[in-house]
């Protein structure tokens, strides 16, 4: 089994306003996980990300990085090793251009000036941004600024990358372009975290889901685990994947043998062969 | 990108700033120094009203004017709208320079009201005229800074001129802002409209007032978000970003000499 990176003890967490955000969260993230965090709207999952980044400080419980508890002098060794890639990318951007904005991140590892420019080429590189090189934010359509607030976090070079909510808002172009960006990103070794409320793409993409009700942890499994668990999917208000439901149909009308699910229009099209 | 390019042009075609705000981004001479240009521009405004002569304004007005058109690739009919907003403050401070009041009958020039006399001397329009095209000519001068340089640069500018880190902070805050802040009230006039919330006058200033009031809870909210991206990023007190280094050609530098020298000259022959 792969090393564990982040572990997360006894998690509590309440804003000022007395309203309990999270409560006894325990979660063991490992290296390289694909994980998909789910729940309604308040369910604790912003905060959640928020604490995992080191913006938040947990009022109970501990939060460890490589097994060394992070404590209120590490929290910048947390939010260097994880990327939090905001929902809303406009509330991300401060620069005034797209070259200093991604460059924001590695200014403030205290990088050298040199370390700093190649990073930014790089983030630039990979995320398909030369063309956008010197254009201000205002100039960008949505999903360009995505790129970019996806860009931010890969020059940082964060082992552990946070996305809240990325397919929101995005058109089918960009979603589909975000998809390879993770795909490409899991290759490299990276462990994702991800919310969604896109049960289609949670069950498609993740190896693991993470089902958050009023602050707690309710299931913590693999897909299929997840989406077969009736009173989980009911407690968070989760419908099941049209992929899987459309396998438990043709399994239910004795058309297909039942075996492994597919997750994927392709792997359904070989199950039926 | 054509399209989206157009699509901007169109969309910022009524407000002035963001017209030009678009123009310094998509500049000719994007790609040079931004030093240079604040300080070519600068240099050239002083020049233009310290030399106080009427040939070095118009030179001044004219090639300035084949700069932003052809260098800063500002289309022409363009540039001509940009200066017409100016032009009309000039017409008219210059009209009141030009006139005089007078109860005898004086000046070369005068009409009767009955009481008094409305008059003209010519050294007084002469100077009205000399006026007009001394402060067109620095207008320019001054456009020429805000058309070839983004605020981004001028801002990275100022910092080079050791102007306090605060105040330059702000003013890229302020910068990013502006265009947050006019967007989400777009949209919320936008929303107000389609529920008919300008219907008539009364509605309209009840609509405005709301939305004013809405955009200052939703800064506070945004601030916030703000302040723990940046937080999520390691900021630590201090916002700093990569500069692109663009070097001064000595060609740009001869240039601009040799075109600042030709001014004195004008300004000289001309005396």
């Amino acid at each position: 089994m792969a090393e564990e990176i982040i572990k997360i003890e006894n998690l509590a967490y309440a804003y000022q306003t007395g309203t309990h955000a999270l409560a006894h969260i325990d979660m063991t993230v490992r290296e390289g996980e694909k994980i998909a965090v789910m729940g309604s709207n308040g369910a604790g999952k912003s905060t959640f990300f928020l604490n995992l980044n080191g913006v938040l400080q947990p009022d109970e419980g501990t939060i460890a990085y490589r097994g060394k508890v992070i404590g209120k002098k590490d929290l910048n060794e947390l939010r260097k090793n994880v990327g939090f890639v905001f929902q809303d990318a406009d509330s991300q951007m401060i620069a005034s251009d797209v070259q200093g904005e991604i460059s924001f991140g590695p200014m403030n590892l205290k990088l050298p000036r040199e370390e700093v420019k190649k990073r930014v080429d790089e983030a630039i590189e990979y995320m398909n941004l030369n063309e956008y090189r010197n254009r201000p934010p205002h100039y960008l359509s949505g999903g360009e600024k995505k790129r970019v607030s996806i860009a931010d976090i890969i020059a940082m070079k964060s082992e552990v990358v946070l996305f809240d909510e990325p397919t929101a808002a995005l058109d089918p172009l960009s979603a589909e372009m975000l998809e390879e960006v993770l795909a490409k990103m899991s290759a490299e070794g990276k462990t994702l975290l991800i919310s969604t409320h896109d049960v289609d793409f949670a069950y498609r993409w993740a190896e693991r889901i993470v089902v958050f009700c009023g602050g707690k942890i309710i299931a913590d499994g693999t897909p299929l685990e997840i989406f077969q668990n009736e009173a989980v999917l009911e407690q968070a208000h989760l419908k099941k994947p049209a992929m899987f439901t459309v396998y438990e149909t043709l399994v239910e009308k004795g058309l297909v043998e039942d075996g492994s699910y597919p997750r994927v229009p392709e792997e359904l099209k070989g199950v039926l062969k | 990108m054509e399209g989206q390019k157009h699509r901007h042009k169109h969309r910022h075609h009524s407000h002035g700033v963001q017209t030009m705000d678009f123009y310094a981004y998509q500049s000719g001479l994007r790609q040079w120094n931004g030093s240079y240009k604040v300080l070519s521009a600068l240099l050239i405004l002083i020049l233009c009203i310290g030399l106080n002569d009427i040939w070095v304004s118009l030179t001044v007005i004219v090639t300035v004017g084949m700069l932003n058109v052809i260098g800063n690739r500002v289309p022409f009919r363009q540039y001509v709208e940009l200066m017409k907003i100016p032009i009309a403050f000039l017409v008219l401070g210059c009209v009141a320079i030009a006139f005089g009041i007078s109860t005898k009958p004086v000046g070369e020039y005068r009409i009767y009201l009955k009481w008094f006399y409305f008059y003209m001397t010519k050294a007084d329009i002469w100077k009205a005229i000399e006026l007009f095209f001394k402060a067109l000519g620095a207008v320019g001068a001054m456009y020429f800074m805000a058309l070839s340089t983004p605020v981004g640069e001028l801002i990275n500018v100022l910092r080079k001129a050791h102007v306090p880190k605060l105040i330059v902070e702000l003013m890229n805050m302020i910068y990013r802002f502006i265009f947050i802040l006019t967007d989400v009230q777009g949209r919320m006039k936008r929303s107000a409209v389609s529920r008919l919330g300008y219907i008539d006058f009364k509605t309209s200033c009840g609509s405005f007032g709301k939305i004013a009031g809405n955009l200052f809870i939703l800064s506070l909210k945004k601030a916030d978000t703000y302040y723990d991206a940046m937080i999520s990023r390691g900021y630590d007190g201090e916002i700093r970003f990569l500069e692109e280094e663009k070097k001064v050609t000595f060609v740009q530098i001869a240039g601009m000499a040799a075109y600042l020298i030709a001014l004195v000259l004008i300004w000289y022959i001309g005396r």
